[in-house]
């Protein structure tokens, strides 16, 4: 469990459960979330990354088990209350009118307005502030639609920091974006200072950007705790279903993860011996992760 | 002055001077200094104190609230439906007006004055009722907006068949009521639709953000603290509401829903407040002067409303689709 257990928690998971037509979604989930912490959801596919966050949100019905936020049960909140507490950057979105820059920041101001309370100064100056935290006040009257995916999620982003929520949820921020793009963003999160929960898909940006993992499988919790203890080859052998290599990264010092087809036998190596040979293929698997040309997601 | 106060304040001139010039068109010659006496001051004659005050007047004002109305009801069709084909005819509430038209028609003869309007608003009420009973089902936008369309089928093979047993002249009758027409109406229709696009408007800025909300996804919206159902449920209610009362009054008057929006978001603006208020004053303008085409087109006679707009609208949804594939 979390090596952290002294601070106090902001949200705390007990026994989470949901399921659909008899079958787990999720299953008896139990974490705890400090404030502060970056957290980093991760799996594989129908692992029940998203389901997560979407039960944290209070945005599932039919659940088992308790979410409490500041020491309160999650079902005790108004819709309203949480949307003031927390901020979602979900996947790309792409709507289908062509709203400004400044129209989707401006959302972030909803939960703070009353029914009648129109637009201030001050409210467009809140906006303002927020792209440029984000570095985008350049585009503020462009069109959301024509932006890049990468400048979508920081527009997005900025319209989290309107909210002024306590914690920031994100669901896959990398998705859709080039390696360039994929540190921007979780650099940009990085400094926010807020809590921030996230699912990820690439295990190496997870293991460099978060302070602590949450590995699911199946829709159980596999292991919680910081990335050099949940991205062993062990524990993503077993849920990935790959052969797992695991080093640490000559520049950042995080833990590195690469993947091999078959799976043989998982190995920890160091920067100091050679990978273990697993076949032909997967050596320029492996060569390509370590360059940087294939993440681990899309080599599986 | 902000740019959009100054846009609105020239529509909203625009929709005054086009208001003040649609009273000079009528059969009856009537100079515009004897409009002005007539409104401000002493009517030459009482002839044309009874044509201004009894037949045009009310004729413009219900224009301008209808076109308002029809052009609102779209606006907050589309953006809550994230769909920009949204109408209230698509909604089948049209058809549930045609039926209980059809219905009071054929079964009271020529008691009709209110129980034309008064059942056609029930039958717009009667066809709300069946979609938002499906979309509770549903709960998908585009799904609801199907919903709509197979209740509009519905309803209108309903309506045929009753028209088809049914006489002759009442058949007759209530076609022409079908293709809408300002040639009926009276200053208390006026006040009617007014009431209805009064309390319709307070509710929309109420929920404006919400519906904002509503065009990034529901996801979006559900996590910025909107209930999407609920919210999507009450606007069609109040889409409803707007659209049964004009055609109640007016008969049936397509597309302005459809094309006005449509003009307003590519010069003002997709958000909810600017999106109601520029669609207010060009659906008002619009309609203003469709009325006066569908007067003066053809002398001693009046071509029906619906058969302006409807031409309008599709050629105007051709150049759309012409323009689109030369982008």
């Amino acid at each position: 469990m979390s090596s952290s257990a002294n601070q106090s928690s902001l949200i705390k998971v007990e026994n989470l459960s949901w399921q659909v037509n008899d079958k787990n979604i999720l299953e008896k989930i139990s974490f705890n979330v400090k404030k502060g912490e970056v957290i980093g959801i991760i799996g594989p596919n129908g692992a029940g990354k998203t389901s997560l966050l979407r039960c944290l949100l209070n945005h599932q019905n039919n659940t088992t088990g308790n979410i409490y936020f500041k020491n309160k049960s999650i079902t005790q909140y108004s819709a309203k209350q949480i949307a003031k507490s927390f901020a979602v950057v979900a996947q790309k979105s792409t709507p289908i009118f062509a709203l400004s820059v400044f129209d989707v920041v401006r959302m972030g101001l909803l939960p703070h307005k009353g029914m009648f309370t129109l637009d201030s100064d001050y409210d467009r100056h809140q906006v303002e502030i927020s792209l440029e935290r984000v570095g985008l006040s350049s585009l503020i009257n462009e069109q959301f639609n024509v932006l890049s995916g990468g400048e979508q999620q920081r527009v997005l982003i900025a319209r989290a920091l309107v909210q002024k929520a306590e914690v920031l949820f994100l669901d896959e921020p990398t998705n859709h974006l080039d390696v360039y793009y994929q540190h921007q963003i979780l650099q940009l999160v990085q400094s926010l200072n807020i809590t921030v929960v996230m699912t990820v898909h690439d295990l190496n940006l997870a293991g460099h950007y978060c302070q602590r993992l949450l590995l699911l499988n199946n829709g159980s919790l596999v292991c919680d705790n910081n990335p050099d203890q949940v991205l062993t080859s062990q524990h993503l052998t077993d849920v990935f279903n790959l052969t797992c290599h695991r080093d640490q990264d000559p520049i950042t010092k995080s833990p590195r993860v690469s993947f091999s087809l078959n799976k043989h036998s998982a190995a920890d190596t160091n920067l100091n011996k050679s990978a273990p040979a697993s076949g032909h293929i997967n050596q320029h698997l492996l060569q390509d992760v370590h360059q940087g040309n294939r993440t681990p997601s899309n080599i599986s | 002055m902000r740019k959009s106060s100054l846009i609105y304040l020239i529509l909203a001139l625009l929709t005054l001077i086009s208001a003040a010039l649609a009273l000079t068109f009528g059969p009856a010659k009537i100079s515009s200094q004897q409009i002005i006496e007539c409104i401000f001051g002493i009517c030459s004659t009482p002839v044309n104190e009874m044509i201004i005050w009894q037949v045009r007047i009310p004729r413009v004002l219900v224009g301008l609230v209808a076109g308002m109305g029809l052009a609102i009801a779209g606006a907050i069709l589309q953006n809550t439906t994230r769909n920009p084909l949204a109408d209230p005819y698509v909604f089948g509430i049209v058809s549930g007006a045609a039926l209980g038209a059809t219905i009071a028609t054929i079964t009271l003869g020529n008691q009709l004055t209110v129980a034309l309007p008064l059942a056609a608003f029930l039958g717009a009420l009667f066809s709300v009722f069946i979609v938002v009973a499906i979309s509770t089902a549903l709960k998908n936008p585009e799904q609801l907006l199907l919903a709509g369309v197979a209740v509009s089928f519905m309803l209108t093979a309903i309506s045929q068949f009753i028209l088809y047993l049914g006489e002759p002249f009442a058949t007759n009758r209530v076609l022409f009521w079908l293709m809408g027409s300002l040639a009926r109406v009276e200053m208390s229709n006026f006040y009617v639709i007014s009431g209805v696009l009064f309390i319709s408007l307070l509710v929309v800025t109420a929920y404006h953000r919400q519906i904002d909300a509503l065009l990034l996804g529901d996801e979006s919206a559900k996590s910025l603290g909107v209930n999407v159902n609920k919210l999507r449920l009450l606007m069609l209610a109040i889409c409803a509401a707007i659209t049964a009362t004009v055609v109640a009054y007016c008969g049936g008057i397509g597309f302005v829903g459809l094309m006005i929006p449509h003009i307003v978001r590519q010069f003002i603006g997709v958000t909810t407040l600017p999106l109601i208020i520029g669609s207010s004053f060009v659906g008002a303008s619009f309609l203003v002067w469709v009325d006066v085409g569908a007067r003066s087109a053809i002398e001693s006679a009046e071509v029906p409303l619906g058969i302006i707009t409807s031409a309008i609208g599709s050629i105007f949804f051709i150049a759309i689709m012409l323009r689109a594939k030369t982008k």
